[in-house]
């Protein structure tokens, strides 16, 4: 509790840029920071950004899952080989794809061009038009170990009678997949999906890495652009910047929240 | 402390109301102005004091008083690859800017991916990469006590950088988006590059790797006399009940010329004392690096208003470089940022 005392009675306050406690200044912070600029553009890329990479790696973790299930040699294998990329460090992992995604030495690049899917080196960090992407590709590939693992566990907590009683209803696969697995796995998903939601939001090493060579604000999230006005733009305001935490935290909770809501409607709906 | 993230931690030390005894930084300005450090005649002996390189004691003065006390220094310097100059036929590295454009399609023109000059203005250090520039092209950033970042002369500096990318090509792709470290220094030590703006520890890596034959001497310039970016950092005394004595002595011993000497060539930087500028001049790989430095300048770090333009430049001059960026609108948004920073 103390973490958030302290960050809000930040958010009231006036820092001079060496961080001087200069006194209280009411909601002063939060009306500051409605008129920033940048603000929109930042907004809007945090809503693509965890849209996808949430949306992206359920869809993926799902098939994932599925075939983990299934027993085929060097299971084992592929479960440990899973594990990696959530093992590697963020940062470590960010750095590795910002030399793959390299213009000039990148292993994409090469692949690409050597493939003929390309007719010429793309730089992909360095383009408004693929940065995005870029970013949002690595955010899956780091948040799949965890949500394969959690929709894995469920779906070998759904009982093999289920799945004997469809056959003998005659149901085809498809149809047992969607009538049976799916909502058996919906507390699986709920988890992953509520646990990605905050993981992803709060993300901060990703885009801070990859984005480290563009100038401005055009591909930042709310967590990357709140360090950027406290500690890497001419606002150097940590009052600003927590006034943006606070904000933060409080989207975070709304958005779980209008989730949690949607899905036990639909719930009481079925 | 980590480079990367000290800032932050001073700042939050400061808010905590716990300031460190003696911070190493390259800004003091914004210090001395919250009233939170030792001026020079508190915490330094005379002895120390006169030592000084009087340009770099000047750097750490906040209205007339010297609160940053310079540690160490360095100069950038032009970097040019022998090998490549060579091939496409140039006599030496480019005196003027007509020559240095000449030199760099001459380079470029060699092909297989060869770049004539990498240019990095992203967000790491465009702040240096741009001083050089503007002062070789007879501007600055301040006109007296004012700031005049959209002079004249800046917005032909930069439309000539501009062009460097955007009409000759001859730079790297994105040069407004690559920072020095891992992106022109990485090209430059692959043998990519035909011309770069680098420093002593730039000279140091290529040594050790010794895969690019490599030149360095003074800039390009349309100003007359070539100019170059000094750079000086500074240690500063935080005044705190009772620490000053302990300070006092700490600093005399830091600054006794042995000890910082050693510091300052262990690192390969440049001294910042009359003493350490005698007993290091004997150094032939460093003696390109002090031959710039009586025509090294320095950025406005005197001014606490920098403290934000230096950071303001890192987040928004690469734009101007970038395929329809606007040098001028850029450079007037710095100046009117600057003006109210100033207030």
């Amino acid at each position: 509790m103390f973490p958030a005392v302290v960050l809000v009675s930040a958010s009231l306050s006036r820092y001079s840029i060496t961080g001087l406690y200069q006194g209280a200044v009411g909601v002063d912070n939060y009306s500051r920071l409605l008129e920033q600029e940048a603000l929109g553009t930042v907004a809007a890329n945090t809503l693509v950004w965890v849209g996808l990479v949430v949306g992206v790696t359920l869809v993926l973790s799902l098939a994932l899952a599925q075939l983990l299930n299934v027993d085929f040699p060097g299971r084992r294998l592929v479960r440990w080989a899973l594990i990696v990329p959530w093992a590697a460090s963020l940062i470590m992992t960010a750095k590795l794809f910002v030399w793959i995604y390299d213009y000039y030495f990148g292993l994409l690049n090469r692949a690409l061009v050597a493939l003929r899917v390309v007719a010429a080196p793309v730089d992909w960090l360095g383009d408004d038009a693929t940065v995005m992407g870029a970013m949002i590709a690595v955010g899956v590939f780091v948040s799949l170990p965890f949500t394969t693992y959690v929709l894995l566990a469920g779906l070998q907590g759904i009982p093999g009678e289920v799945y004997e009683a469809a056959r003998v209803d005659g149901a085809a696969a498809w149809r047992t997949y969607r009538s049976v697995t799916l909502p058996l796995l919906r507390p699986a998903l709920l988890v992953a999906a509520v646990l990605n939601l905050i993981y992803v939001f709060n993300s901060f090493p990703i885009v801070w890495t990859l984005n480290d060579r563009n100038p401005g604000f055009g591909h930042d999230t709310l967590i990357t652009y709140m360090y950027k006005i406290a500690f890497k733009s001419a606002l150097r305001d940590v009052g600003l910047a927590a006034a943006l935490g606070v904000v933060n935290v409080l989207l975070t909770l709304a958005a779980v929240l209008v989730y949690l809501r949607a899905v036990r409607w639909r719930e009481a709906e079925a | 402390m980590d480079w990367n993230t000290i800032d932050q931690q001073v700042s939050t030390m400061i808010q905590n109301n716990q300031p460190p005894d003696v911070l190493n930084l390259n800004a003091f300005a914004s210090y001395a102005k919250d009233g939170l450090l030792y001026p020079a005649a508190d915490v330094l002996s005379p002895k120390t004091k006169d030592d000084f390189l009087e340009s770099f004691a000047r750097g750490g003065e906040y209205k007339g008083t010297l609160y940053g006390f310079p540690i160490l220094s360095s100069a950038r310097a032009f970097f040019y690859n022998t090998e490549l100059l060579d091939r496409a036929g140039l006599p030496g590295p480019p005196r003027t800017w007509d020559g240095f454009v000449t030199a760099a399609r001459k380079v470029t023109a060699l092909g297989g991916g060869v770049i004539g000059y990498a240019l990095p203005l992203g967000p790491e250090e465009a702040q240096a990469e741009w001083s050089i520039w503007m002062w070789n092209n007879g501007g600055d950033w301040k006109r007296g006590e004012a700031w005049a970042i959209n002079s004249d002369k800046n917005v032909q500096a930069l439309g000539f950088l501009a062009d460097l990318a955007n009409k000759h090509r001859v730079t790297q792709v994105n040069p407004g988006k690559t920072n020095r470290t891992d992106g022109a220094f990485q090209l430059f030590k692959d043998g990519k590059v035909g011309m770069v703006i680098g420093f002593s520890p730039l000279a140091k890596q290529l040594d050790a790797e010794g895969k690019v034959k490599y030149g360095v001497g003074p800039m390009p310039t349309k100003a007359g006399a070539p100019v170059t970016l000094g750079v000086e950092d500074y240690l500063m005394a935080f005044k705190k009940k009772g620490n000053q004595e302990a300070v006092k002595k700490f600093l005399d011993l830091y600054y006794q010329p042995q000890n910082i000497t050693r510091w300052i060539t262990a690192e390969g930087f440049l001294p910042v004392t009359r003493s350490g500028l005698k007993q290091m001049s004997g150094d032939p790989k460093l003696k390109p690096y002090l031959d710039l430095l009586p025509n090294a300048r320095l950025a406005p770090t005197t001014d606490p208003a920098w403290d934000r333009v230096k950071l303001d430049v890192q987040q928004s001059i690469g734009l101007a470089v970038q395929p329809g960026g606007n040098p001028k609108q850029v450079l007037d948004r710095l100046q009117q940022n600057a003006t109210a920073a100033a207030r």
